[in-house]
């Protein structure tokens, strides 16, 4: 009887070394947060438009197909290697990308987007990074689908790369079911 | 001689355990208003820098702990109460923000499991300690 009830300690210990291990092995990066704002409506925002003159106001921009938000800055190494994607990605029907130009210098944007392409519709401005706040986003590159009825689908944080490019690209698929 | 060595070192010993750990915050983010300086600082310690995860914001110097420090400030300065302050920030970055998580359905376990095991423990100690009275 005594014997018994001894088992079960080891079977407690097992089962937590299980778990633990299980999650070491997984692929799983404990650092990268959920975003709270998924199935959620975009913040509402207007903000200075880098290559338009007039005023970005998100009411107008956003709720007509599906969007991509991207948090992105010339000083940002990752950036440049998913403007490749990004660029793929803007050649997709009835998507639409926006880029957020995330504590930068606007000169600078603008002769990185020369030298490397456009891939957005727009660029908004955010030098003091208030608009990033509102988003949740906290290391850039952040990337944002946002379906036609302007809500949140999905968040990735890190850049989008060759490794992620498909699953990635499923979620904006999905994004509209 | 050695007894005055001693006590160097016993005193800088404890100048080194007692002395506040250096802060993020640069004087030049401080606020006029000392009462509000200091509602400022001690939400501060309550929010979780989400770049180095470990630290508050106040103790973290990474660009966005910065940013939110600033933004406190100047939401304490538009006399946000701090409610209004952490939810802002929830709203936002989730609870996962605040260093210490509020009550919740979902944290039920993680607040009430010590107690419940303290509990546990308690009743097992005067079963056990009933059962080894009878034997002797």
């Amino acid at each position: 009887m005594k014997k018994k009830i001894l088992i079960f300690p080891f079977i407690t210990f097992l089962f937590i070394l299980i778990v633990f291990f299980y999650l070491l092995v997984i692929e799983r990066d404990p650092s990268e947060l959920p975003s709270v704002l998924i199935d959620k409506k975009i913040p509402t925002f207007e903000a200075e438009s880098l290559l338009n003159k007039k005023k970005f106001i998100s009411k107008n921009e956003f709720g007509n197909e599906t969007t991509l938000v991207n948090f992105f800055a010339t000083w940002c190494g990752p950036c440049r290697d998913e403007h490749v994607y990004l660029k793929r990605l803007s050649n997709e029907k009835g998507l639409k990308i926006i880029g957020v130009n995330y504590k930068d210098d606007s000169n600078k944007t603008v002769e990185w987007l020369k030298e490397l392409g456009n891939p957005y519709s727009d660029v908004i401005v955010d030098s003091k990074g208030l608009i990033g706040i509102d988003w949740g986003v906290y290391g850039i590159p952040e990337t944002y689908i946002v379906n036609s009825k302007g809500i949140i689908k999905y968040r990735l944080v890190g850049s989008i790369t060759k490794k992620n490019y498909n699953a990635f690209y499923s979620k904006i698929k999905k994004s509209e079911d | 001689m050695t007894k005055t060595l001693l006590t160097i070192v016993i005193i800088s010993i404890m100048i080194l355990f007692f002395s506040k750990i250096s802060y993020s915050v640069e004087p030049e983010e401080f606020l006029q208003n000392p009462k509000q300086e200091i509602r400022a600082r001690d939400i501060s310690k309550n929010i979780r820098c989400l770049v180095c995860q470990n630290q508050s914001i106040d103790d973290s110097s990474a660009p966005l702990a910065k940013d939110l420090r600033a933004l406190i400030r100047m939401k304490v300065q538009e006399n946000n109460s701090d409610e209004e302050i952490y939810k802002f920030l929830t709203d936002r970055y989730g609870d996962f923000i605040l260093l210490k998580p509020p009550f919740k359905i979902n944290t039920f376990l993680l607040w009430s499991l010590p107690f419940i095991f303290l509990i546990i423990g308690i009743f097992i100690l005067f079963v056990h300690n009933k059962k080894s009275k009878k034997i002797s």
